[in-house]
């Protein structure tokens, strides 16, 4: 259902796609830097789970990637999320980039005017959270009602059996 | 061994709060979905209004659905230890769902470019009936197939490719096409679906996202949390009820607002109908109770309208001439009843099917009860005269089989999975009509009454699962205690009543010249 793909450009303006992170597990939440809600609430939850994985954390790279590349340079990423969340690299490009990247993740957004000034605007979008596998395929992902607790369960969970067989 | 058995038959009434069985009309209602289920593939007897080519709300989808869920809420609330009376009935149902006769009429209204969607253009023309918008269909045949599993615990259509969509025109030649889904692939396909659309909504047709035509994918979700885990249905309400505040769910006078257009982004401005306030009501009623029933009192005192005799009646939405070909139906009605049985209103309830029974076509056909198709909208004296085959055969069997929140509680709470583990009636002497088939697990009795039905009244034949190994038990027919057993077989049979052990469980043969009450009583 998840076919994972991206061609962008990470927030230290180097090009990436899904072979810039080959043999690294993936997470991966797509949002704004002007959202004032969503992306707020679930960056914390995220870099909480980082957190409590510990150790474990150091084989994943999450990933911020935006949806609004008119306003969401790499430059602003990184300004804001080294600010606020510095364990995610963000990721932009330009809007058909961004486009085939929510389309290949399903990921609903949706440019509407705000009111809070002159020529504002908000971009509704999902709060899924998902997890990419070493070899770039989907494993799963999470709604915004799961807890940090159990993202970190499930995320040690799944990487367990892998990183084994790996050491074996 | 026996005598472990304390003597529980003088108390041995129904206690409170048990299933309430079957009444007269109910068992024809009941016998009339199943005699529809048996009719040969693409035998649509009984079941064809006017033609609008599968595109209206009464097209056969619609039937087959509600029929399936009617059949659902009778076995879980009224009879929940005959799964031999529902389980081949749905699934032939399902069968039925899956004939090409059915979803072809995707090809022409996937094109689009009526006036709801002629902002997108001319689309092209598909046969894969799921794969992009068309809610109104692949959400039945979903919730439908995870509906079957979870009753029945058979997963026969989570194998793979165990939904498949097959088109064969003879011009094809040998080929044609397969769209392979099994109730698993299509469920995440549909979830996905309404995750790129911000959970508002799947499109029926192009362009169209209804409210009503999403519920039953919810209630598909729902079952697919219970059968494999997971929280997307709790995930997609949420997100629902975030992408409706924009329109709201209700308008400002208390009815439900319809369809909003995708690509628009707005909520299409129409008058409210009764369908629409009771469709949705009845299925929203699942997973927003406390809202349907604040909205309900009102859409009801707007759109009853009494009738002779202390009845009521509701008006039909009758389509502007010219759009569409010209037809009837008694869908307002037919919802009307649905949302009264689902909210518990009995009052209302049974003044709409008194209405049915004294002014509609109530009909009787070898123990089968429906109400016979009947073109043109009103009588003489302006009120309700039509009635369609959805309503007759589907919607008003289903108000009567329902229980006040019937498929609230189906989609609140996990049925106990133990339930299969529970002594039931697995296999039965065709045509007897069941009327009470409860196991009391307090008290460790099934009980089950029968009618013969259409079955020969000299003989019947029973099987009664899950019996061997639980211990003794004694059987008692008309209150007559006639076979005694233990944990691995028949011990002392009396009178005309056979038992013996079989494969699948206690076969029992007598005779019934009339109604007879069976009760098994096991070992507490």
């Amino acid at each position: 259902m998840i076919d994972v793909g991206f061609a962008l450009t990470d927030h230290d303006e180097r090009p990436v796609d899904l072979s810039s992170y080959a043999g690294k597990w993936l997470l991966v939440f797509f949002g704004f830097t002007h959202c004032r809600m969503v992306c707020p609430r679930n960056l914390a939850k995220l870099s909480s789970v980082l957190e409590k994985l510990s150790a474990i954390a150091n084989g994943i790279v999450p990933l911020y990637i935006t949806v609004d590349p008119e306003r969401d340079t790499p430059e602003r990423m990184k300004d804001w999320l080294l600010d606020h969340y510095p364990r995610f690299t963000g990721l932009t490009g330009d809007r058909t980039s961004i486009d085939a990247a929510r389309s290949q993740f399903r990921v609903f957004a949706e440019r509407r005017a705000s009111g809070d000034e002159a020529g504002g605007y908000d971009v509704p979008h999902s709060a899924l959270t998902y997890l990419i596998g070493p070899d770039g395929e989907y494993r799963t992902h999470f709604n915004e009602s799961v807890s940090d607790d159990e993202i970190a369960a499930r995320i040690a969970g799944l990487m367990r059996p892998e990183t084994s067989d790996a050491e074996h | 061994m026996i005598t472990e058995i304390a003597d529980r038959s003088a108390t041995a009434s129904k206690p409170q709060g048990i299933p309430a069985g079957l009444d007269d009309v109910q068992a024809g209602h009941l016998r009339r979905i199943i005699d529809l289920s048996e009719l040969l593939p693409e035998d649509w007897s009984g079941m064809m209004g006017r033609s609008t080519l599968q595109e209206d709300f009464d097209a056969l989808r619609f039937q087959l659905a509600y029929m399936s869920y009617a059949l659902a809420l009778c076995h879980v609330h009224r009879l929940p230890a005959a799964p031999v009376v529902f389980r081949k009935p749905f699934e032939r149902l399902i069968g039925k769902m899956l004939s090409q006769d059915v979803w072809t009429y995707w090809h022409y209204v996937s094109t689009g470019n009526g006036p709801m969607n002629r902002a997108l253009g001319e689309l092209p023309a598909k046969w894969n009936p799921v794969e992009v918008d068309n809610i109104m269909y692949s959400a039945y045949i979903q919730s439908m197939a995870l509906l079957y599993h979870y009753l029945f615990d058979d997963p026969k259509f989570a194998q793979e490719g165990g939904l498949s969509f097959k088109l064969q025109p003879l011009f094809w030649g040998n080929g044609g096409q397969t769209f392979p889904y099994d109730e698993k692939s299509l469920t995440q396909h549909i979830y996905w679906n309404m995750v790129e659309k911000g959970y508002l909504g799947v499109a029926c047709e192009p362009n169209c996202v209804f409210q009503i035509c999403n519920q039953p994918a919810i209630f598909g979700f729902r079952l697919h949390d219970f059968l494999y885990g997971g929280t997307m249905a709790e995930e997609v309400t949420e997100g629902y009820r975030r992408a409706w505040a924009d329109f709201g769910i209700l308008d400002a006078a208390g009815h439900y607002n319809i369809v909003v257009q995708e690509q628009e982004h707005v909520l299409l401005q129409r008058p409210p109908a009764p369908w629409a306030d009771f469709w949705l009501g009845a299925l929203m009623h699942m997973w927003d109770p406390e809202g349907v029933k604040a909205a309900y009192p009102g859409q009801m005192a707007h759109w009853a309208q009494k009738g002779p005799n202390e009845t009521l009646w509701i008006p039909p939405s009758i389509r502007p001439e010219g759009m569409g070909p010209e037809t009837s139906n008694a869908l307002d009605f037919g919802w009307a009843a649905v949302c009264a049985s689902e909210v518990g209103d009995q009052e209302t309830l049974d003044k709409l099917l008194a209405y049915a029974d004294g002014f509609l076509t109530p009909t009787w056909n070898d123990g089968a009860f429906y109400y016979r198709r009947r073109d043109g909208w009103l009588n003489d004296s302006g009120q309700l005269h039509a009635m369609d085959p959805h309503t007759g055969n589907a919607l008003l069997a289903y108000a009567r089989l329902n229980v006040p929140d019937g498929l609230r509680q189906l989609y609140a709470q996990p049925l106990d999975a133990a339930r299969f583990d529970d002594p039931a009636l697995v296999d039965m002497t065709d045509g007897l009509d069941v009327r009470v088939a409860y196991y009391d697990r307090d008290r460790s009795i099934l009980n089950v009454v029968i009618r013969p039905g259409r079955a020969d009244r000299n003989d019947a034949e029973l099987t009664v699962s899950n019996v061997w190994g639980r211990g003794a038990w004694r059987l008692f027919v008309d209150g007559d205690h006639v076979a005694t057993g233990d944990q691995t077989d028949v011990t002392i049979t009396r009178g005309a009543v056979s038992a013996r052990r079989s494969e699948n469980g206690l076969v029992l043969r007598l005779p019934i010249a009339a109604e007879v009450a069976i009760r098994l009583e096991c070992a507490a």
